[in-house]
């Protein structure tokens, strides 16, 4: 007696007509969560370790102002000179009343110039700070 | 003359290369996202103020941190390490859980201007470590929660945890010497 392999009508193969769709999504969430502001930093510094450390839940607040090795300071795409920070910050806390600085400070800067900093910040009245620091091991 | 028509296939365009440009494209975020949270101490300044209209604290509420340039700290007078304030000030907040608001305890850190940023930062994180422990210890002791994450929490026992254990940390204004 013969045996008929059964077969099944149906085509075989996954259908890949939906393969666009799923990848527009996953590139749709990408696009939504990428956020493209990168700052070029002009100064080199190493973050200091720290454990007791908070994320700041709000990405859009944040402005930042780096402080390198040298002693240098960088806000937004310029270094600039001590004496100009209180008038930048100010600008800062206009245009945006609820500012969050994120301070990133190399960890072998001086207290002198941080506090100097601070001191700009708080005539600017930027008084919410949050020193950048990563989490120790 | 008979021109003849060729006969067209139906005009569509084929979708199969489709994927393969939305992938290149996904591959372009995927590669540029950085999806890395900024992570750090937070604090907030004080207002700026004249000097001479505050008022001294007691002795009682005060934790005076003194940090100088070759790194010693002191802590209300006395030589302590980075590593033992932690210990330190946990009993001493501990200590003032119930008491009323204006009796919390007050950390001061004072530094000299050539103090290493690394110490300042180790210091303030020894203290906010200090707090977070003694939040952890309240919200396990009255809700069986060891976090003082306020995600984890309802927004009114984070209110209470503030209320019982307020982070007070009081940078002191610089001197104007030399």
């Amino acid at each position: 007696m013969k045996f008929e392999k059964k077969r099944a009508a149906t085509k075989q193969g996954i259908p890949t007509a939906s393969m666009p769709d799923i990848i527009f999504m996953l590139l749709l969430f990408f696009m939504v969560a990428t956020t493209l502001r990168e700052q070029e930093v002009y100064v080199k510094f190493s973050l200091p370790e720290a454990q007791a450390i908070e994320k700041i839940e709000n990405k859009r607040l944040i402005s930042y102002i780096y402080v390198g090795k040298s002693g240098r300071i960088q806000i937004d795409d310029n270094i600039v000179p001590l004496k100009n920070v209180q008038e930048i910050m100010y600008r800062k806390r206009v245009a945006l009343p609820n500012v969050i600085v994120s301070l990133r400070i190399d960890k072998n800067a001086k207290m002198g110039l941080i506090t100097d900093i601070q001191q700009a910040l708080r005539k600017a009245d930027t008084r919410r700070i949050n020193y950048s620091a990563t989490l120790k091991q | 003359m008979i021109i003849k028509k060729r006969s067209r296939e139906g005009g569509e365009f084929s979708t199969a290369s489709m994927a393969d440009i939305t992938f290149l494209l996904l591959l372009f975020f995927l590669v540029s996202t950085n999806i890395d949270v900024d992570t750090g101490i937070g604090l907030t300044l004080p207002e700026i103020t004249d000097i001479t209209n505050v008022a001294p604290l007691s002795k009682e509420r005060l934790a005076a941190i003194l940090i100088n340039e070759s790194g010693d700290v002191l802590l209300n007078k006395e030589i302590i390490s980075i590593p033992q304030i932690r210990e330190n000030l946990r009993a001493r907040i501990r200590s003032k859980i119930d008491l009323p608001k204006n009796k919390k305890l007050v950390v001061s850190i004072k530094t000299d201007r050539n103090t290493n940023y690394n110490l300042y930062i180790q210091a303030l994180d020894a203290i906010k470590g200090a707090y977070f422990d003694v939040r952890d210890e309240y919200a396990l002791n009255h809700w069986g929660i060891k976090t003082h994450n306020p995600e984890k929490l309802t927004k009114q026992q984070f209110n209470e945890l503030k209320e019982k254990i307020p982070i007070i940390i009081s940078i002191a204004e610089p001197e104007k010497i030399k």
